[in-house]
């Protein structure tokens, strides 16, 4: 009974608006624009504080409490659910990122490196998913509500995967010295096949750098216009049937990135950032 | 008709349609790779699983791993289409 009743909304959903089939005024992607709200020029820097800023200030700020309330207070220390939770996520940091990567000589310098990338991304990717009063427009005074990833923006992932190449490139240098480090690109083959293998190498390390950022940056960008789109589809289609059948999509949709992309991503940003630093560190011959 | 194809001015209906086109193809084939990547990835997780059961968590990590470098693909593939479509 239930069932047929939503295969008849859906039905109604789908051939009602064809009546009204005019284009309404809604665009997913002008929620991803940034709007300068203080702005401060340094020069050729733009530094303004804008809604992405806004996002990663307060994703810090949850990070620093996070590692306060879970893992550094007293409280935190007594056994219980407190304790257990941020245990957890120390466990996941070590054994599942930092020995997975990094050289145990390594691993006192490089370990709170990854950790703190894990827990940022994860606390900035989450807060993307929940609705705050900071999408800078307002509705008769009030502040509307929305989701924004900082994490959909390329320059805040680009910046993040700047740091790992540095880094790697950095540490492979300290540990085996320059000329070493450099020839352990070269890979061992024919002296013809070299001087194709050699470019390709050297592409690949800056394909890391894109790699990286691109994952974070489309995963995040991709998963809010696919929520964004499918319930803006009402207002593109102008018909509030459509909600029967947009609604319960987009809540999957939703849920599947709340539960298994925002974690995922930032585990995979953390963990490839562990394995390019390690492998630096201890090329392979 | 070649020559009609490219003295076409950029804002005409055959360059809208084919760019959507091409958005279209690049998203679905990036889809179509990522989806076998990813199905494989499951099956042969699946397999080792069944297998040798106590290896399941050293796994887990390995297939999380696989399953986001497949997963990006399609990503690719949809910034290369929305490239494409916006500087075309």
């Amino acid at each position: 009974m239930m069932r047929r009743a939503l295969a008849l909304a859906t039905t109604v959903a789908l051939v009602a608006p064809s009546a009204a089939f005019a284009r309404g005024s809604f665009d997913p992607t002008k929620e991803f624009e940034q709007h300068e709200w203080v702005p401060i020029h340094l020069g050729p820097l733009n530094l303004s504080i804008t809604k992405a800023v806004a996002y990663l200030m307060l994703g810090s700020v949850l990070t620093i409490l996070f590692g306060i309330f879970f893992m550094r207070s007293k409280a935190a220390r007594v056994p219980g659910r407190r304790e257990t939770l941020g245990e957890l996520a120390y466990e996941v940091a070590q054994t599942q990122i930092a020995e997975q990567g990094l050289p145990s000589k390594a691993m006192s310098r490089w370990f709170p490196y990854c950790a703190s990338l894990l827990l940022f991304i994860f606390v900035v990717n989450l807060i993307g998913f929940i609705p705050l009063p900071l999408t800078g427009e307002t509705w008769h005074g009030v502040p509307t509500w929305g989701i924004y990833a900082a994490t959909s923006s390329i320059s805040v992932t680009l910046a993040l995967a700047l740091l790992t190449f540095v880094f790697t490139h950095v540490e492979g240098v300290r540990w085996n010295g320059p000329v070493r480090y450099f020839k352990s690109w070269i890979p061992e083959a024919p002296a013809g096949l070299l001087i194709l293998i050699v470019p390709l190498e050297v592409l690949g390390q800056f394909m890391r750098l894109i790699s990286l950022s691109v994952r974070l940056f489309a995963n995040m960008l991709a998963g809010h216009i696919l929520i964004l789109t499918f319930l803006g589809l009402m207002f593109i289609l102008q018909s509030v049937v459509l909600a029967v059948l947009v609604v319960p999509v987009g809540i999957l949709f939703y849920l599947f990135e709340v539960i298994i992309v925002v974690g995922i991503q930032a585990f995979i940003f953390a963990a490839l950032s562990a394995i390019y630093i390690g492998s630096a560190i201890e090329p392979e011959h | 008709m070649i020559n009609l194809l490219f003295s076409a001015a950029s804002n005409s209906p055959i360059t809208h349609a084919g760019k959507a086109i091409g958005l279209a193809l690049g998203v679905g084939l990036g889809a179509l790779g990522a989806g076998v990547g990813i199905g494989n990835i499951f099956g042969s997780m699946i397999q080792s699983v069944a297998r040798q059961p106590e290896l399941r968590g050293e796994l887990q990590g390995i297939q999380w791993l696989g399953f986001a470098l497949t997963e990006a693909v399609v990503f690719y593939g949809l910034l290369g289409s929305i490239l494409a479509y916006v500087l075309v």
